[in-house]
């Protein structure tokens, strides 16, 4: 199988980087947690905000199994890998066998750090890569409005991982290798729109996670950010949403993006299919139309890449 | 020649030169399938310019929706069995749409009663109203690309 192979040449990376790393990667879990964030004047006002954070971090797609007619939130959906099929877990308040016992510290740490309430390292499929830079307000926010969802009573579903990544072990390694934890900073020199659209795109929308592509580990390949993929998330391609202009979305207005972002429109009138119709329909569709402009601000002042 | 040899050579020419230009092959389908829902998308994305206020042709509108309507009108007869991209790299309409003839109806019926609200809204002028159907008949458009047309590759 051609994928052995690459599995073990991985596994000898992860190995040898182990030893050197292991001293320094894991970091004390309590000292990273966030403090308690504020959660406003009131449950309902956090609640709703927190409806709008939910909306712009796109929950829904990946934690509702739609295919399969899943409850809301139940998880479930399969996300086929190279490093094999994860399977989203449960996020509905559900004692048992969802996060109804997560205090907002739990959530901040998932969200934050890439840690269970366990301390045990969560896979990247879960992009706390991107979430990292919530701010803790959002955080709060976002716990609020998830606690006030209906519970579900479903058992998560194990990942299907071939080895060597079934060792959660080595979940620390990757992490001190390529995931540094911290929230969003806004660049002081630039405009408000500016910084909230970077919030938006790279943080809460987390876009990069399918239109960034990856290297062997799975790395966000940085220098490529946005450019797209041949290879995204179930083997499809990803379109490149630099301002490029032949290969990126350099000829589309703001509107355009705006309109497409609300709408599921492409300019030329045809409409989305696809795993961005998700990201439509459960998220941005929701936005207000200053944080789907600040969006278009800010993608469309990127560096313009070529690719894929 | 005599008029039977004549007739011979024509037939034996019709014989020779009709494979290449059969109606209704495959491929031919496929390629005026293609052109019908172009045209609806160009309507689409004329409608969306008057919409986003980027032309004031809003007394287009009702064309454009009438156009739309004409056009859906016409899908039923365009996916004749054979015309799926596991047959044809040419096109993109998956093989689910044979496997779910009822829903795929159905979802084509969306886009029709979709379309013919446009030109009542459209006729209203009420711009806000327009706007929010459109968005009804790209939801319609969306019943039928996402469960039964491939992504780009």
């Amino acid at each position: 199988m051609a994928g052995t192979g690459r599995c073990f040449a991985i596994l000898a990376v992860a190995v040898s980087l182990a030893a050197g790393l292991w001293a320094i990667s894991p970091r004390p879990a309590a000292a990273q947690a966030s403090a308690q964030p504020d959660v406003g004047l009131t449950a309902g006002e956090a609640v709703a905000r927190g409806a709008s954070v939910f909306h712009a971090a796109g929950c829904t797609a990946c934690h509702t199994d739609k295919k399969n007619n899943g409850q809301p939130l139940a998880g479930g959906r399969a996300l086929v890998t190279p490093f094999g099929t994860f399977y989203t877990p449960n996020i509905t308040p559900d004692r048992d066998t969802g996060i109804g016992n997560w205090s907002v510290v739990d959530l901040a740490r998932a969200l934050h750090e890439g840690l269970s309430p366990a301390g045990e390292n969560y896979y990247p499929a879960f992009p706390y890569t991107s979430y990292t830079g919530m701010t803790d307000q959002d955080v709060g926010d976002l716990w609020a409005y998830l606690m006030a969802q209906p519970p579900v009573s479903k058992v998560n579903r194990p990942h299907e991982l071939p080895l060597p990544f079934r060792f959660r072990a080595l979940l620390g390694v990757w992490k001190g290798l390529f995931f540094s934890a911290g929230r969003f900073a806004p660049d002081p020199g630039r405009a408000a729109t500016w910084n909230r659209g970077a919030y938006l795109v790279e943080v809460l929308g987390h876009c990069g996670e399918c239109h960034t592509p990856r290297g062997v580990l799975g790395e966000m390949e940085w220098d490529k950010r946005l450019a797209g993929t041949a290879k995204g998330p179930d083997g499809k391609k990803v379109p490149n949403i630099t301002p490029h202009p032949k290969d990126g979305i350099g000829k589309w207005t703001e509107s355009d993006i705006t309109y497409f972002l609300k709408t599921g429109f492409y300019p030329d009138g045809d409409f989305a299919g696809g795993a961005m119709v998700e990201v439509i329909e459960d998220g941005t569709s929701f936005l207000d139309d200053s944080d789907r402009s600040a969006i278009a601000t800010y993608l469309r002042d990127l560096p313009p890449i070529a690719g894929p | 020649m005599n008029k039977i040899s004549i007739a011979f050579a024509a037939g034996l020419l019709v014989a020779a030169v009709t494979p290449a230009f059969a109606v209704d092959e495959p491929l031919n389908v496929i390629k005026y399938r293609q052109n019908v829902m172009k045209s609806i998308g160009a309507h689409t994305g004329a409608i969306a310019g008057v919409v986003k206020g980027e032309v004031s042709f809003a007394g287009d509108v009702e064309a454009h929706a009438r156009s739309i309507n004409a056009m859906s009108m016409l899908l039923g007869h365009l996916f004749p069995k054979g015309t799926d991209n596991a047959a044809f790299q040419e096109t993109r309409a998956l093989p689910a749409i044979w496997e779910e003839m009822g829903k795929f109806d159905a979802a084509m019926k969306g886009l029709q009663q979709e379309s013919a609200k446009l030109i009542d809204v459209a006729q209203g002028g009420d711009m806000a109203a327009i706007g929010a159907q459109l968005e009804n008949l790209g939801k319609a458009c969306g019943g039928c690309h996402k469960p039964y047309r491939a992504e780009k590759q």
